[in-house]
Order: structure tokens, then C-alpha cells, then sequence
């Protein structure tokens, strides 16, 4: 990404923080004895076969993972997703350890509780600590928090959608009869501010939303600057790269305990374009390999952090009657089973672990590199790994 | 050029006896049977035979048979709680896919519906004659705008054929088969001289017009001919509808039922007019996602392969074309309608064009593999860029040149009309 470009979705991402924070009357993490020393940073990266990622085929479209990351990392090549294998049913399982099976369209939240709630309740950490940021549209807010009476919202992770908030906008704004061009900036310009003062938007996305709060004089006028620039650019600029930024931001200023991220420009595939899903392929990528970095520099994060990426299933075979890569229905191993990669802090020794894991062993991997105790869950702890 | 009248209608009262042998079936397998009787008059004569057989599959069981046949699937609905559900009979929706897939039985489920239909169709084709099945063209252009990658073009094709080396200007090819020449009959003549008498045993699917364009110089033609291009401005309209479906499975299935209920009529390109099945056939494909509304290549792809499932054709020639990359903006908001969304001008993208279009060329053929009949079709991808083809003769069947031999777009089609013919 060219540095004229990063710069404008920098300043938009921070833009995005500061107006949570402010609303909040938080410029930075709060302070409490109960946060926990370790962290944890989940990446799951939509859709991806095996056959585009880890094998012979796929490794040149992924050089970071697999020439700059694996040789660092526990690497898990058989990992299934037994469950529904749609977004917001395979990262409710993921998140609860149980496989989840909800209306697709992420209606309803999670049948039983999330990490979010297990280490908000349990740990007593603080509402900063858990974030869901996201650039798949077919999740919603709901994601960050279960049904379950004991738990629930009170207990969630704040849950976030970047690109949402980019698409709404241009969206609005084409619906509206205004076309985005470089010379036509202002047309984009309101309508991102609408989505920022407008509470509970659920394209947004707070889903812990206090008061009704509307952007302070400084704010507004430092988005309106942004966003001017933002429409000027006439390179194109992904939705996971704005993701990224988004979620980088947010571990500068608040160091969350538990950050889970979803990359999702390789989704394009559904509309049958498989040079723009390799392209989001490489994207992500680029973006692992930049988060693992910036893991590496910020002190809330260096030491003591522990990194998962995977994808969240892979993709339809070739010649199926579901159309190949364009979907993600298929009972089949091309659709089933994936990987995952384990950087960092729990990372006992450089490995490949062929032991065959399920998706839902993830959460109580996580939940007892916490120390979180007592939760029964159908799921193991992935070998390999100080916990 | 209307369509043609299938002349394989059922007896008078006959859809009504099929609507009763419906009802009698287990609730899972309603749906899209009835949608498929309900849109009868639309369907094609092939689909109107395999429903018609199907059903007919269903008659010819005794009682009991047909009872313990479907006792298993019966049983299943109940432990999947279906009675419970909001599950439309009337027709397949999104609501209806997403309950049955999100069942932890859905698995056995698909196992379960999988034998009904294997024993029903196996009872239809015993008391079926026996037909002989002609042989089928798959011909799959992808243009000379479009470079594709020399190393990679036929790789993944599978050992049934090989590449072939034109000689001479490859787009003839194309240009033989839709209008002949002095010495050849074009591919609608030769249809017709063995059999060929509707308009869906012909398909004619361009990302551009180019198809459209050879065929307004000849006289009509019996041709289904799907032009994306020619389909924008309906196209358009369709889009603009579906981006207001609610965030909601049941909002989606009512915007989608409204969109199937508006009146089209001054969206559609002239050369639909008066062709109902191929204006259903279109506003299917483009409701049924696989990008056929965003990108050309996908509405090649998806619409060549819904052709061989719908109508399995005699011929289908797919046509791919350029996309243009993504534009500021619209590459995080890729579902939208770039040319709204922004008014920069568009920059075509050829090496991802080329991509997308070999793969989805191979998919095409993919989907024709899937059925019983694949072994009597032969199969046709040429790249105009590389002057070159890769050529899928008849299973077990040599086309009776060598690798080396660089051949003519003459000679080519000298050896489909002789495939056709046979």
C-alpha cells in the first residue's frame, strides 16, 4: 500500500478509536490489577482452501506465512471445522468452543458463552480488555456476546466493523445519486459522519453502546479532514487493510488482553473472481506478517502475547456442484479442513503438530493460557503449547 | 425469434395429479418440486421430462414401497424438529437452505434425500425406453484480449485431451460455427439436421456481444443467445433492488419473491423478447448469486453451467471477456455496482480476466462432466491470444490428429460438424 494511502486509512482508524474512547471518557487502557500479564491476538482470515495456501499450489500466494512465520510458529496442518461452515456459525464456534448453529445472518448471539464473557467474568478484567474487530459483513454485533443469562452483554467484548462503516457510506452516498469521484468528495463525507453520530448502528457495531454520544468539535473536524482525503485517493484501498489499521490502533491504546480479528477481502470469491480471492490471499498475507510485527514493537504486546491465524474453512472443490471456489458448503475436506498457525508466547517449540485438532478446541486453548478454570467444554487444549 | 413449444406436455389434469404425488412425499422434498410445477410453463423441455419422470418414478412404486423408501426420511424430519420450522413447501428459499443446513443432521439429511432420489430415478428408468444420447459440444472462447499464462492455460484440464495449435486466426473458429461458410452448414443447420428441434438444445453465452453480433447476419437462428452486455440495463435494475434486502433471512426471501413478482418488461434487451423461458433462465441466474450479477466471466460461467443442468443442451458455446479492476472505493464495497458507485472510467484488468476466465472456462466443462451423458460430449476452450486449444474428444476416443499437428480453424470445425453429425 502506498504511504499516501495507509497514511489517510491511519488517520481514519485512529478517528474510529478516538471516538469510542471518547464516548467512553477513555483516552487509554484502563488500569486494573486483575488485566492478565499474557495476551492474545486471534486471526481468522474467512475462506481459504488448502490448496490456494499451504501446498505446493497455494505457498506463492501466502510468502509471509510461509517462509517468514512458520518456521517461528507451531503449526497445526489438520484442523477441522466439523460445524456450519458459514462466518458467523464458524466464529460463534471458535469463540464458544462449542459448535455453534445460528441463523446465518448472525440474528441471534451465541448459544453459549464466548472467551469474551468466560475472561471478562472470571478474570474481572476491565470492558477495554476484549475486542472483536472485523471487515466481514455477515457477522453482526452479536457475535461478542452469548444468550446465556449469566453471562451475556454485560460480559461481551466490544465488537467493531471498519469496512462497515466505509461501506455504508459509499453505499448511502451511491444510493443517494452521488457518485464517488475525486472531485466529488463532499458526497462521502456526510454520510460517514452520520454513521459515526448514529447510536447502535449496527453496521458499526458497538455493541456495548453507553449514551448517545455524538463526536466532540476536535473529532469532527479531524474526520471530515480524513475522510476528504480518504475520497481524493483514487487507489484502491481494501476493507482488511482498514481492518488492520483499525485493530492496530486499538492495541496501541489499549493493549486488549484478548483481540480477535476477521479478515474477509478473499470473500470476493463468491462473486467468481479468483485472481481479486488470491489477491485478498495475499493481502492477508501481508497483514499477518504486519501485525506479528507490530506485536514485536508495542510494550503492552512484545514477550508476552500469543498469535492464532486460520482460516475459517477452506472453499468448494473444483467441479463440485456448488460451483468450486465461488462457496463454502461443501461436506468435504476442501471445505473442512484447514489449518492453523501458533506464534509467540505459547509457542513451546518450532513444530509441526499433526495431530488432528478441531476448531473448537481453540477456545479452551485460550481459556487456559488465561488460567481461566471450571468451564466445560467438549473441546481439548492443542498440544504443543505452554498453557 | 420466439421459442419454441415443447410438445411433451402432460395430459390434461396432469399437473394435478403431480401436485398430489408431491403432497404425499415427506415435507423436505416439497419444495422444489412444487416451485418446479408452478413454474411449468418456464421450465425446459428437459427439465419438464425429468420432472415428469420423476414423478412417474413415484407412481410406479407400490404403497409400501414407496413408504419404506421414504419412512427413513420421515423419521429424519421429525428428529430435525422440521415440523417446528417456518419451512416454505411452496418453492426452495434462502430461509428454507439455511435451517436444513445449519441442522446437525443435515449431513444425513443430504444422504437421506440422495437415495430417494437414486431409487426413483433408477424405478423411471426402467420403465423408460432406452434413447440414445447424441453428442454434446462444449465450446468455451476465451477472447484474444485476454493473456493467458502459457505455462499454466491447460494444466488442470485433465488427461482426456490435449492442447491443439491453430493455424491461422483463431477467431474464425467462432465465426464457422455460428454462421458456416460455402462449404459447411452452420452449428443451428446441423442441430436441426439431427433432431434438434427447441431452441435450449443451443446456447449462445457472451460476456460481451460478439455472439450477437455474428448472428444478427444470418437469418433467425434457433439459438438461446444470453448476451451480459446486452443484459446490463436489466441487470442494473435487478442489482439496484436486491442492495435493499434487509439484514434478515426472512427479508431476503420477501425482497427476493417481489423482485420475481415485478414486471421487467422495459428492462429486457430486444432479443428477449418473447421468450419467457430464457427471461425466467435470467432473472434464476442472476437471484442465485455466483456473481453472475458483478462480474461477466461469472455470468459466462455460471449461466453456461446452469444451461447443461436446466437444459442439457446439445451445444453450448461460452464466451468470456475483460473485467475492469476495482475502483477506489468499490474494492471494499465489491458487491456494489462500480459504475454507480464511481464515476471515474473503467481500466480493464486482462491478466486477472485471464485468470478468472480459464478457471471458470475449465468449470464450465466441469459442470457438463457431471453428468451420466459426459462421455458422448466432446469439449472445445480456445484461447485466441495464444492461438492455441485444448481439445477433450469423446471418452476413449482419439480426435485422429496428432499433438504436434497445427490445425485450422477450418479444420476444427470440419471435425465438431463431424462430431455432431454423428
Amino acid at each position: 500500500m502506498d504511504n499516501s494511502r495507509r497514511n489517510l486509512l491511519k488517520a481514519a482508524a485512529i478517528l474510529l478509536v478516538d471516538h469510542w474512547a471518547t464516548s467512553r471518557r477513555l483516552a487509554f487502557a484502563s488500569v486494573s490489577a486483575e488485566n492478565p500479564r499474557r495476551k492474545v491476538i486471534v486471526v481468522a482470515c474467512g475462506g481459504m482452501r488448502r490448496a490456494d495456501t499451504f501446498s505446493e499450489s497455494g505457498f506463492q500466494n501466502i510468502p509471509h506465512l510461509y517462509r517468514e512465520l512458520l518456521p517461528q510458529s507451531a503449526f497445526y496442518p489438520f484442523v477441522r471445522n466439523a460445524g456450519v461452515t458459514s462466518h458467523y456459525n464458524t466464529i460463534s464456534s471458535v469463540l464458544t468452543g462449542n459448535w455453534q448453529r445460528l441463523d446465518d445472518w448472525g440474528k441471534t448471539p451465541p448459544a453459549s458463552p464466548t472467551l469474551f464473557e468466560y475472561l471478562r467474568k472470571r478474570m474481572r478484567i476491565a470492558q477495554d480488555q476484549t475486542w472483536f474487530i472485523s471487515s466481514n459483513k455477515a457477522l453482526t454485533s452479536r457475535i461478542g456476546a452469548s444468550s446465556v443469562r449469566d453471562f451475556g452483554p454485560a460480559y461481551g467484548a466490544n465488537v467493531v466493523f471498519p469496512k462497515q462503516l466505509l461501506i455504508n457510506a459509499v453505499v448511502h452516498a451511491a444510493a443517494q445519486g452521488n457518485a464517488v469521484h475525486s472531485t466529488d468528495r463532499a458526497t462521502v463525507q456526510p454520510e460517514i459522519e452520520a454513521m459515526l453520530n448514529s447510536d447502535n448502528y449496527d453496521g458499526l457495531g458497538w455493541s456495548i453502546s453507553g449514551d448517545s454520544s455524538s463526536l466532540d468539535v476536535v473529532t469532527l473536524g479531524t474526520i471530515q479532514q480524513a475522510i476528504e482525503d480518504l475520497v481524493r485517493t483514487n487507489a484502491p484501498a481494501t476493507g482488511d487493510e482498514f481492518t488492520l489499521l483499525v485493530s492496530e490502533e486499538v492495541m496501541r491504546r489499549f493493549a486488549p488482553s484478548l483481540l480477535v480479528i476477521t479478515f474477509s477481502d478473499m470473500e470476493v470469491a463468491h462473486f467468481g473472481s479468483y485472481s481479486l480471492h488470491l489477491a485478498g490471499i495475499r493481502t492477508v498475507d501481508r497483514l499477518v506478517s504486519e501485525l506479528w510485527n507490530q506485536v514485536q514493537t508495542l510494550p503492552g504486546y512484545k514477550g508476552n502475547t500469543t498469535v492464532m491465524v486460520l482460516p475459517e474453512f477452506g472453499r468448494d472443490l473444483d467441479g463440485s456442484a456448488t460451483n468450486g471456489f465461488f462457496n463454502h458448503r461443501l461436506d468435504n475436506d476442501s471445505t473442512r479442513l484447514t489449518w492453523m498457525m501458533c506464534l509467540g508466547d505459547a509457542v513451546r517449540n518450532v513444530q509441526v503438530i499433526e495431530h488432528p485438532a478441531d476448531q473448537t478446541d481453540i477456545c479452551p486453548t485460550i481459556a487456559q493460557l488465561f488460567g481461566i478454570k471450571g468451564i466445560d467444554l467438549p473441546g481439548k487444549p492443542l498440544p504443543g503449547l505452554w498453557l | 425469434m420466439n421459442e419454441r413449444q415443447n410438445n411433451a406436455q402432460p395430459e390434461a389434469g396432469g399437473l394435478t395429479t403431480y401436485s398430489h404425488l408431491i403432497a404425499q412425499l415427506p415435507v423436505t422434498l416439497r419444495p422444489s418440486l412444487n416451485q418446479q410445477l408452478s413454474q411449468w410453463d418456464t421450465l425446459f423441455p428437459f427439465e419438464q421430462n425429468r420432472l415428469a419422470e420423476f414423478l412417474r418414478g413415484i407412481e410406479s412404486f407400490q404403497p409400501s414401497t414407496l413408504d419404506a423408501l421414504i419412512q427413513p426420511l420421515r423419521a429424519l424430519e421429525v428428529k430435525m424438529g422440521v415440523a417446528h420450522w417456518n419451512f416454505s413447501t411452496d418453492g426452495d428459499t434462502v430461509e428454507n437452505a439455511s435451517l436444513l443446513a445449519r441442522s446437525e443432521y443435515y449431513p444425513e439429511w443430504r444422504r437421506t434425500v440422495q437415495k430417494i432420489f437414486e431409487a426413483v430415478n433408477a424405478a423411471s428408468r426402467d420403465s423408460a425406453p432406452v434413447q440414445a444420447k447424441p453428442v454434446r459440444l462444449v465450446l468455451l472462447i476465451l477472447p484474444d484480449s485476454l493473456p493467458v499464462n502459457p505455462q499454466t492455460a491447460w494444466q488442470q484440464w485433465g488427461p482426456r485431451g490435449h492442447e491443439v495449435k491453430l493455424a491461422g486466426d483463431s477467431r474464425r473458429l467462432i465465426e464457422l460455427l455460428v454462421q458456416g461458410s460455402s462449404g459447411q452448414p452452420d452449428i443451428a443447420t446441423l442441430l436441426a439436421r439431427n433432431g434438434s428441434a427447441d431452441s435450449s438444445d443451443l446456447w449462445l453465452i457472451d460476456a460481451e456481444a460478439k455472439l450477437g453480433s455474428l448472428l444478427s447476419n444470418v437469418s433467425p437462428v434457433a439459438a438461446s443467445h444470453l448476451s451480459y452486455a446486452a443484459l446490463v440495463p436489466f441487470r442494473d435494475k435487478l442489482l439496484a433492488g436486491l442492495n435493499t434486502i434487509p439484514r434478515s433471512i426472512e427479508g431476503a426471501d420477501q425482497t427476493i419473491a417481489a423482485l420475481r413478482r415485478e414486471d421487467w418488461a422495459r428492462w429486457w434487451p430486444p432479443e428477449l423478447t418473447g421468450q419467457p423461458k430464457l427471461r425466467r433462465f435470467v432473472l434464476d441466474l442472476f437471484l442465485t448469486g455466483n456473481g453472475a450479477l458483478v462480474f461477466s466471466n461469472a455470468f459466462v460461467e455460471w449461466g453456461a453451467s446452469e444451461a447443461l443442468r436446466r437444459a442439457r443442451p446439445r451445444v453450448v458455446v461460452a464466451r468470456f471477456g475483460m473485467r475492469s479492476k476495482p475502483k477506489p472505493f468499490t474494492s471494499i464495497a465489491i458487491f456494489e455496482n462500480q459504475h454507480t458507485i464511481s464515476s471515474l472510467p473503467d481500466v480493464d484488468d486482462p491478466e486477472g480476466s485471464a485468470i478468472d476466465a480459464a478457471i471458470l472456462a475449465r468449470y464450465v466443462w466441469l459442470a457438463a462432466s457431471r453428468y451420466p451423458e459426459q462421455e458422448q460430449s466432446i469439449c472445445v476452450c480456445i484461447s485466441e491470444y495464444r492461438n492455441s486449444a485444448y481439445v477433450i474428444p469423446l471418452a476413449e476416443k482419439s480426435p485422429g490428429w496428432s499433438p504436434e499437428q497445427a490445425l485450422t480453424p477450418e479444420e476444427v470445425y470440419t471435425w465438431i460438424a463431424g462430431q455432431i453429425a454423428t
